[in-house]
């Protein structure tokens, strides 16, 4: 095992293989808040990979209802309840648990477990179920009394993949080019070994290739710049992606370093396990953070706080920032604000896309003067 | 003053009384006797195989590397070897009470496998799957290949009974006249059988032949050998069969060592149960 630095963790952990991050680190930023659960990005993604035989399961892309909705059953749960100690320090800076690599087990590299055929039976179970109770006299209130919320996930090409650490013969790889992280098909021998390694079961095994398949980052669109098929078809605009850049080299003119590293909005998932994700979700900010904190580490609070206040206390920067999410197909490398106006730029330094701060707004008043009627004014 | 046997009389004993019989059978206790026949039998429940000595095979557990075998499953394997002096065929009987040839996920599969020295290290390499510049050749069964080989369909259908599927790119309406064009669209979801993987697909043969040079580096090889198995009342009973190596003859002996995977107990990969190299020779003609 060598020492590595974690900046999720506030601290060095033992991982398989040296540090070594890639050249460029794809990355995005999942507003919970806007995800409305239609499975567009399930579809986009599972019409364009893993139409296949023995890829009839998989679901490189799936959106579960949270607390009770999971894909496989109980990924999560499971796993937590096999890691000891979860703390963070008081300030919440530093991860004083174990994570999955320094928990392994005698004879593993990774504390790990499988799912069983039975656990991927049930893609759509717990959805829309409401976690919390309403007694009577109840009213809305922030945080809500019943809550759930949608997870949109796919894998995090992290940069310490448990994958990756986790198969022996070393068929798994992390592009150097974008931190995509890949199976090797010619390579992988199916022994499973990463479905059982990855915390967050991203990895599938097909059954009729004898190899495990996973997310692949839509390579071939980011090779040209573009963004994800899950990204570009989200109909409610939740995800953007881009470049995370090395931890100490965060700039905030990088859309992503902007929302992760400078406004902290938008944290990991389970930054605990100890793999660095590298997809990051601005937290619901109706759901009780007790719930939250544990999902997406201390930062949840912080991260609510000026999530809300980008609108209400006239965060320009962070409320223009937010404009640009889904608002082109091509990756964003640098953004811009002058005035009213927000320019996402690609690779090239070229202008992507240009969006207003806000969006107009016109309210058409209920009575028509000019047929004398009144119409109902839907959102 | 009490009088001792020496122990190596007992030694010698004990290996006379074990060869002479044993259930009906010749057992070789220090080593793997390669019968010359007039002709090797891939069928591993043919009589020729009970003509000629086994060797019970102690299995140990894969704890070197991880991940780890901790708990042992199968303890032994019985080794019966021939040769017509172009093909050495090797048959391995094991207990196990279940037929795992099923894949899928958290589903393992039962099988076997036999490793050689290769031409160039007949100097013993590790033996755990060899070392650099010291490779093995590793023969490997696998019983959803048997099945495969056997007839079973290469369907979805044929892991799920109850699978539906609507609909796959693959089949549609108009591809049906232009097969190359139906191969080139199923492949493209299949990106291991594009790559020709030898672990992925429709097989002929059960048999895949490996090369290593260490734990983890394990590649394909070219096809050389072949086999059958067969599930018997205690478990199954495989013959693997390849050409003799170059470095192997009455006069000059090697080494072999085995494996075994029992997929029931989840074993893969590094997880399996394993034998040291044991000495190999060929021995006791027919005709001699």
């Amino acid at each position: 095992m060598a020492r590595v630095n974690n900046w999720q963790l506030g601290r060095e952990m033992s991982y398989w293989y040296p540090e070594e991050r890639p050249n460029k680190q794809f990355a995005a930023v999942f507003d919970i808040n806007k995800c409305i659960a239609c499975q567009t990005c399930t579809l986009a993604c599972k019409t364009t990979w893993t139409s296949g035989k023995g890829q009839e399961y998989m679901l490189w892309n799936n959106v579960e209802t949270k607390p009770y909705g999971f894909y496989p059953l109980s990924w999560d749960l499971k796993l937590l309840e096999m890691l000891d100690g979860q703390e963070w320090s008081e300030d919440g800076g530093r991860y004083e648990g174990r994570t999955i690599f320094e928990s392994a087990p005698a004879g593993e590299r990774v504390l790990g477990w499988r799912p069983e055929d039975e656990d991927y039976s049930y893609p759509n179970v717990g959805e829309d179920d409401c976690a919390g109770q309403v007694d009577g006299g109840a009213s809305i209130q922030m945080p809500h009394m019943a809550w759930f919320y949608y997870l949109a996930r796919i894998c995090n090409h992290c940069t310490y993949p448990a994958c990756l650490s986790a198969c022996p013969r070393g068929s798994i790889y992390k592009r150097p080019e974008d931190g995509i992280v890949l199976v090797d098909q010619g390579r992988c021998r199916g022994y499973q070994e990463c479905v059982r390694g990855c915390p967050y079961k991203k990895v599938f095994y097909n059954a009729m290739t004898g190899t495990s398949e996973k997310c692949i980052g839509c390579f071939p669109k980011i090779e040209q710049g573009l963004q994800p098929q899950c990204f570009v078809n989200c109909i409610g605009k939740i995800r953007l992606a881009g470049w995370i850049s090395k931890p100490g080299e965060e700039r905030p003119d990088n859309p992503i370093d902007y929302l992760v590293r400078i406004k902290k909005i938008a944290l990991p998932l389970f930054p605990q396990f100890g793999l660095e994700p590298n997809v990051y979700y601005i937290p619901p900010i109706h759901v009780p953070t007790s719930f939250t904190r544990q999902m997406f580490g201390p930062g949840v609070d912080a991260a609510i706080e000026a999530y809300k206040a980008a609108g209400a206390e006239g965060d320009d920067d962070l409320t223009g920032l937010l404009g640009l999410f889904g608002s082109t197909e091509e990756v964003l490398a640098r953004w811009k604000r002058s005035g009213d106006t927000i320019t996402g730029y690609n690779d090239k330094g070229e202008e992507a896309v240009s969006v207003p701060l806000r969006e107009p707004v016109s309210i058409r008043p209920s009575y028509d003067k000019l047929y004398q009627i009144t119409r109902v004014n839907c959102p | 003053m009490k009088k001792t046997i020496p122990k190596i009389v007992l030694l010698a004993f004990a290996i006379l009384v074990a060869y002479a019989s044993c259930g009906g059978r010749t057992v070789s206790l220090s080593e793997v006797v390669v019968v010359p026949d007039q002709q090797i039998t891939l069928d591993p429940t043919d009589g020729a195989w009970y003509a000629h000595p086994y060797h019970p095979a102690k299995l140990i557990l894969q704890d070197m590397v991880e991940p780890r075998l901790l708990e042992p499953s199968t303890v032994e394997v019985e080794v019966t070897a021939m040769t017509d002096g172009k093909q050495i065929a090797f048959r391995l009987e094991w207990v196990d009470d279940s037929q795992n040839d099923l894949p899928g996920p958290q589903a393992f599969i039962d099988g076997c496998a036999i490793q050689l020295p290769t031409e160039e290290s007949v100097s013993i390499p590790a033996p755990q799957m060899g070392e650099e510049h010291k490779a093995v050749d590793i023969a490997f069964w696998r019983a959803d290949w048997q099945a495969i080989v056997d007839g079973r369909a290469d369907e979805i259908t044929s892991i799920y009974p109850n699978a539906t599927v609507d609909h796959y790119p693959f089949d549609a309406e108009s591809l049906k006249k232009d097969p190359d064009a139906k191969r080139r669209m199923e492949q493209r979801y299949a990106p291991a059988r594009r790559l020709g993987n030898n672990r992925s697909g429709p097989r002929k043969v059960p048999v895949e032949d490996l090369r290593a040079e260490g734990p983890g580096t394990l590649s394909p090889a070219k096809t050389v050998s072949t086999g059958k198995g067969v599930r018997t009342e205690k478990g199954w009973s495989v013959v693997i069969s390849r050409p003799v190596p170059g470095f192997l003859s009455k006069e000059k002996s090697s080494n072999i060592a085995f494996a075994i995977w029992q997929g029931a107990n989840r074993e893969t990969g590094a997880r399996k149960m394993r034998t040291g190299w044991i000495p190999l020779v060929i021995r006791g003609a027919e005709n001699e």
